[in-house]
């Protein structure tokens, strides 16, 4: 079976491409060698299945973060039959210089140039067949949106050659590339990258190709090449100056006169006032419209599985074992869909919709100096906004993030963002006990809380914290079909990753029940509750949130012995509600999203950040405690 | 002068980029190499970043970045 991949530039179409061709059958899986997921699909070829691969998108060859990276480790790697490289027409120039270093490596490549309709609208008119003489590559122009060229684009991929030409730069820069290149052959220093690029990415100052170089022979005609050229400034404009050439050639620029749309849009959600009161009305009606419509889609799905519950402790009223195991797992994937279904699904598809229309960057322009008190950048504020839905995939999305500081900064934070589990509980508890003004509250507590921490976070941990540097999309009317396949694969993480924990989780806890085992979970804590002023009936509830905080809110009257969830005013107090509530915010993330934590930033750091949230959770509940006893409504 | 203090809707020649500058390879990447006409098109409040016109296209780059960058003023 052929492997195809993937590559462009961030923004190219490459997703939407990729859902052209294998969307309905596509799914994570990891690439041999790499621990980067990357979506991977089947395609048919004339009457040949072949596989596809759709690569994280990048600049170029050399790398800035690490979904970059696994990128080029991918294209190196034996198991690509052919490279499909996803051309944006409207950013020709800077869209070639990737093909350039993509012909270098020699293998089978075609060239998919995309958004041709965008280009003419921008008053660009390419001519493919020219490109296509140039570079001697195939180009076939698609509109991947609307599915044209699919078909030539198929076409293609299975003739795919090798590229005729490899790109040539002036005498005096060859003479010194080749020299090193040499060198690096004859001592066998190359690793998986092809020499000559290897070189001239040295030369560039790349640090990955320099070190292997360090203290070896080559050194020598490595310092000797960087002297000459200015640290490889010259390659660079040389390459610029090809690709300036190149588009030149091929197309034909008419300047348009008319405002366009894009800048009369940038001008107010860009705006140093205006934009920020865009951006909130943007999320208060987004959480508006999630939460508001979620309710009662939650209701319904959660009176089904009650019913299910209600058969089935019927059922197998004789055996009370294996009665609490299936309770548990019925619970549990009751939970899982109760979360995913009202919430998550529409919120993550309102999500991809900011995504998609190019909104996101531009927040990331907004906030950066923010987000920057807090040692991260604009475009963080991805990870912050998908934790609101759902924890585990926000904590996925710090990938894209640059240098390990900020990676741990950020999936220490996004677990921090009340997820829709916890905001059942600020809305169940005390927005429907004590007022939603204090819900409201309780948000703002959040995201100030979020900050000093990011700030403090910023002062501890070593390491510099990078800054921004994105170019930033057009705005682009995204299809309806991309969108539901994004959203797909996003809630497909949730699936795969937080469903099993939540099943686990609630088999345990049934399991616990049965056992009689919370009598001694709640005396362990005693001390610790009364610490926090809570009763410690209440122990058992709080460590179950861990396994699941889905059950939180349903646990909280069971454990304190209340028939229904009505009642809880007569037990606990507004303080201590609030007390409560804040706690559950904050403390140790779920197991899920503990899970996805490990995954992007290793064990260790996971078990600093799940002991960060519990001492920041307990000191948060002592001070809201002692204001609240003295000060209180 | 440098980048930062540079005039919005204006347009400038990048003249070089400071050594050290850990962004460097990626700021070529996104065409800001010297001998590139640049415009800056806005600055984000709050000593926020910088947006650039770049060969057509829209290019955010922070402020530490942007005090790295030489250029000059096109008469």
């Amino acid at each position: 079976m052929k492997t195809i991949a993937l590559v462009g530039q961030p923004n190219c179409g490459k997703s939407t491409l990729f859902n052209q061709l294998a969307g309905y059958k596509s799914l994570s899986a990891n690439f041999p060698g790499a621990t980067v997921e990357y979506t991977k699909g089947q395609t048919y070829i004339g009457e040949e299945i072949a596989e596809v691969i759709d690569l994280p998108g990048t600049y170029s060859l050399s790398w800035y973060d690490d979904a970059e990276k696994e990128t080029v480790r991918a294209l190196f790697s034996e198991h690509i039959d052919v490279i499909v490289n996803i051309l944006d027409a409207s950013t020709l120039v800077r869209s070639i210089e990737l093909t350039i270093e993509l012909m270098s490596l020699e293998k089978p490549l075609v060239v998919a140039l995309n958004m041709m309709d965008e280009a003419v609208r921008k008053g660009i008119y390419i001519n493919a067949k020219k490109l296509e003489d140039i570079l001697g590559v195939k180009v076939v122009p698609i509109v991947a949106k609307k599915g044209k060229g699919i078909k030539d684009l198929l076409e293609a991929i299975k003739t795919a050659k090798k590229p005729l030409k490899r790109c040539v730069y002036s005498k005096e820069v060859e003479k010194y590339i080749n020299k090193l290149k040499e060198c690096i052959e004859k001592n066998g220093l190359s690793g998986e990258w092809p020499p000559k690029l290897m070189a001239i990415k040295a030369i560039e100052g790349f640090e990955p190709c320099m070190e292997p170089l360090e203290n070896s022979t080559c050194k020598a005609s490595l310092n000797e090449a960087r002297y000459a050229l200015r640290d490889g400034l010259v390659i660079v404009q040389e390459r610029h100056a090809l690709c300036m050439d190149i588009f030149e050639k091929v197309a034909v620029v008419k300047k348009k006169e008319k405002k366009s749309l894009e800048t009369i849009l940038d001008s107010i959600l860009l705006h140093s006032l205006f934009g920020y009161i865009s951006m909130f009305l943007i999320f208060f009606s987004i959480f508006y419209a999630v939460f508001h419509g979620g309710v009662p889609i939650e209701n319904l799905i959660i009176g089904i599985f009650d019913k299910i519950d209600a058969s089935l402790t019927s059922a197998l009223a004789h055996n009370k074992l294996i009665l609490a195991i299936i309770r548990g797992v019925v619970d549990g994937v009751g939970a899982a869909f109760g979360i995913a279904f009202p919430y998550l699904l529409p919120f993550l598809f309102l999500i991809s919709l900011l995504e998609d229309v190019g909104y996101l960057p531009r927040i990331g322009f907004l906030l950066d100096s923010t987000m920057h008190k807090m040692g991260l950048h604009g475009t963080s504020i991805i990870p912050f906004v998908s934790g609101y839905g759902c924890s585990v995939p926000a904590i996925m999305t710090t990938r894209i993030l640059k240098s390990r500081k900020e990676k741990i900064i950020s999936a220490f934070l996004a677990s921090l963002v009340p997820c829709s589990a916890r905001t059942t509980v600020i809305m169940g508890l005390v927005g429907y006990f004590i007022g939603y003004g204090y819900a409201i509250l309780l948000y703002g507590i959040n995201i100030i809380v979020i900050m000093i921490s990011g700030m403090i976070l910023k002062k501890l941990l070593p390491g510099i914290s990078p800054e921004m540097a994105l170019d930033i999309p057009p705005y682009r009317l995204p299809t309806i079909k991309t969108l539901l396949l994004k959203t797909w694969h996003k809630v497909k993480d949730f699936i795969f990753l937080a469903v099993p924990m939540l099943i686990a989780g609630s088999v345990v806890l049934t399991l616990i029940t049965y056992y009689n085992l919370d009598g001694i979970i709640n005396g362990v804590f005693k001390p610790f509750m009364a610490l926090i002023g809570l009763p410690s009936s209440i122990a058992v509830v709080l460590i179950f949130g861990i396994l699941k905080k889905e059950l939180t809110l349903l646990m909280l009257y069971q454990a304190l012995g209340l028939s229904s969830l009505s009642q809880i005013p007569k037990v606990l107090t507004h303080e201590q509600m609030f007390v409560f509530t804040i706690f559950v915010i904050f403390y140790i993330p779920c197991i899920a999203t503990m899970a996805a934590i490990k995954k992007e930033v290793g064990l260790k750091a996971t078990i600093y950040i799940t002991a960060g949230t519990f001492v920041l959770a307990t000191v948060l509940a002592l001070i809201f405690k002692v204001l609240l006893y003295s000060v209180w409504i | 002068m440098k980048l930062i203090e540079g005039n919005i809707d204006k347009n400038y020649i990048v003249e070089s980029i400071d050594g050290g500058c850990m962004a460097k390879d990626r700021l070529w990447k996104l065409g800001i190499i010297p001998g590139v006409v640049i415009k800056i098109k806005r600055r984000a409040p709050l000593k926020g970043p910088l947006m650039l016109e770049v060969n057509g296209s829209d290019v955010v780059i922070g402020r530490g970045i942007a005090s790295r960058i030489n250029i000059k003023e096109i008469e």
